[in-house]
């Protein structure tokens, strides 16, 4: 057991290690003179030479290279000149607003996945089955921020029954007190459901949007070990021992179909962090993908740089949970290693 | 698709009648158009390519002649997607959004493939150093999610569809590189293989000879779905500022374009290029399935 941890911790540090030279390489290395982007095309060549003994790049490249990656881990990330704030700051204050949208936005994709995976697997039902694959196929194709703004047409502008973007919560809802920064929380937390229901239905169209490409790809995989579950002979053994077919499909199969959908968990929080991004920017979402693309139009890119790093984490991190996780909810993958 | 035609042995499509050697074309025409989801994609991409490549020359228009005097307008006879903010016409933008999209999308999934197989095949069949090095540089790649890291080349080398595309290429590669890898490794030891190396075969022979046409169906179904992810990736990049960048019409930049308008009424600027990337990319996600479902009919549920 202990082998097998160590080895996945390597592992997972080995790509985070891989990352940031990735990262330092297009980031640091590659685009232009860092000092010139700071001065201006006018500056003298005195001041230039000046801000690049001061900002260190007259130092040899492996050198900046543990500059860079040591402030990154130190949490020294930089300052955001156009926003007058710390990187670190800034994406803070931002946190708690992408957080709660990716989390509505994984229960709305997960629930119903399972609901629609379980159904469509259960029995031989082609209709349901048929209207869950094209689900699929259209939740994979449809650009998270096209499917924002269509939504925004049709239930904002042409039926008008829910708000707008720009706002997390009505105008005259007052705010809950402020404990974890995401509102439907709070709201609970605070005992408040005026505010959670206007936070809520803020909240719908957006995680909504985010959401769809993460269901399709968990009703895709859950759909799939459904099926190859529910063809094993233990399943056989529940029923014959008279287990309802859908108590043993439900108690049985979801359960060990669960398992591979868990390997999952690092594609689906690669879609969330990208998609926020792009659906951000469309509800005007105060977030921290709202904050890159606004970021990147101004030319600021300290904030896309800590951005970047932090999400190949993020990523490196919940696959090296998954992995872990697998080893204990699996014995198979933990024996299989340490032979 | 032409590919399809010369599946190895091994791989008989169980579920179809025996294919002839005189039978390719039939089998391409199963492959396509056999099931009702698969030919209703097949006929969805050949429209988009019709109106890619026949679009301008018979709808000739500029696709960046502004018109103010035409700003705004409702999808009509003479405008049949509408006009944007700076009265050009959508569908010629459309038709030119298309031709972009349509090149830089196969242009990804055969380069990436090339280069996936190169280092794929190399770390699969040498080992060693070379396949722990080119392993890691994989996982580097595999640490960020796709679009952030494509962003971040982007940003690198400049924004631009040729940026745009480099990026997305790279993001691409270890997809590849990875299904190769292991499918050398299992080839490695099959008998065919062993018989080949015992006949006196060079390397470089056996991996042209057998081990190329053996993993062509693998690159096929990888490449269509990469085909959508290209497409889907190069709208995001466009969308945020990246890619594409004024006055050249490409999907995503045309949807920024339309992005304040969208609920003030002229929904028509955001709808027309967000369909294009929907049927592009899920015509290719249907035949990416389609194709494994056709080679592997036991994997990927029944269709």
């Amino acid at each position: 057991m202990l082998r097998f941890l160590s080895g996945r911790v390597l592992g997972g540090i080995a790509s985070i290690f891989g990352a940031s030279i990735l990262a330092f390489v297009f980031l640091r290395a590659i685009p232009g003179d860092p000092a010139r982007l700071v001065l201006g095309p006018l500056a003298s060549p005195q001041a230039i030479s000046a801000l690049h003994k001061q900002m260190g790049l007259d130092d040899p490249i492996y050198v900046q290279y543990w500059r860079y990656v040591s402030d990154f881990f130190s949490g020294h990330w930089g300052f955001s000149y156009s926003a007058g704030q710390s990187v670190g700051q800034q994406i803070g204050s931002r946190l708690p607003a992408s957080l709660e949208l990716g989390l509505w936005a994984f229960l709305f994709a997960f629930v119903f996945a399972v609901l629609l995976a379980l159904l469509s697997t259960y029995r031989h039902r082609p209709v349901i089955d048929g209207i869950t694959r094209a689900l699929a196929f259209i939740g994979l194709g449809t650009p998270p921020f096209w499917l924002g703004l269509m939504l925004l047409v049709v239930f904002f502008s042409w039926l008008g029954i829910l708000p707008g973007p720009g706002s997390r919560i009505g105008d005259s809802v007052p705010l809950p007190p402020k404990i974890t920064g995401m509102l439907t929380i709070d709201a609970i937390l605070a005992g408040d459901p005026r505010a959670f229901l206007s936070a809520f239905v803020h909240l719908l169209l957006p995680a909504f949007s985010l959401g769809l490409a993460s269901f399709a790809l968990l009703v895709r995989l859950l759909r799939a070990n459904l099926a190859e579950v529910g063809r094993e002979p233990f399943l056989v053994v529940v029923r014959s021992k008279g287990l309802g077919r859908w108590t043993a499909h439900r108690r049985h199969a979801l359960p060990n179909a669960f398992l591979p959908t868990l390997t999952a968990s690092g594609l689906i929080l690669a879609q969330l962090i990208a998609g926020s991004v792009v659906v951000e920017e469309v509800f005007n979402w105060p977030g921290v993908g709202k904050l890159v693309v606004d970021s990147i139009l101004r030319q600021d890119f300290s904030v896309v740089q800590a951005f970047i790093l932090l999400s190949a984490c993020a990523y490196v991190a919940i696959n090296l949970v998954v992995d872990l996780l697998y080893g204990v909810l699996d014995p198979r993958v933990r024996e299989g290693a340490a032979t | 698709m032409s590919v399809v035609s010369t599946p190895p042995a091994a791989l008989s499509l169980d579920s179809h009648p025996p294919v002839e050697d005189a039978g390719r074309w039939a089998a391409a025409r199963s492959l396509l158009l056999g099931e009702p989801a698969a030919a209703a994609a097949t006929i969805v991409l050949a429209i988009l390519i019709a109106m890619a490549i026949l679009g301008p020359i018979v709808w000739h228009k500029d696709p960046a002649a502004i018109d103010v005097g035409a700003a705004l307008q409702h999808p009509s006879w003479a405008h049949p997607m509408g006009t944007d903010s700076s009265g050009r016409d959508i569908l010629t933008r459309f038709d030119y959004g298309a031709r972009l999209s349509l090149a830089v999308a196969p242009l990804v999934a055969i380069v990436g493939a090339a280069l996936g197989t190169v280092v794929g095949l190399l770390a699969g069949v040498f080992g060693g150093w070379f396949d722990t090095i080119s392993m890691r540089a994989m996982d580097a790649i595999l640490a960020f999610p796709p679009l952030i890291l494509a962003m971040a080349v982007t940003i690198g080398l400049g924004v631009g569809v040729r940026s745009a595309t480099i990026g997305i290429i790279i993001t691409a590669i270890p997809w590849y590189a990875r299904l190769l890898r292991s499918d050398a490794l299992s080839l490695r030891s099959r008998p065919f293989i062993e018989a080949a190396r015992a006949l006196g075969a060079t390397r470089s022979r056996i991996v042209r000879r057998h081990v190329l046409p053996h993993v062509l169906p693998t690159l096929l179904v990888q490449g269509a779905s990469v085909f959508g992810y290209a497409i889907l990736t190069l709208a995001a990049l466009g969308f945020v500022g990246l890619g594409a960048q004024p006055p050249t019409a490409e999907w995503g930049t045309m949807i920024t374009d339309g992005l304040q308008y969208a609920i003030t009424g002229q929904w028509w600027i955001v709808t027309f290029p967000g369909l294009g990337v929907f049927f592009a990319v899920t015509a290719a996600n249907i035949l990416a399935d389609r194709v494994q479902a056709v080679l592997d009919p036991r994997a990927g549920g029944r269709a």
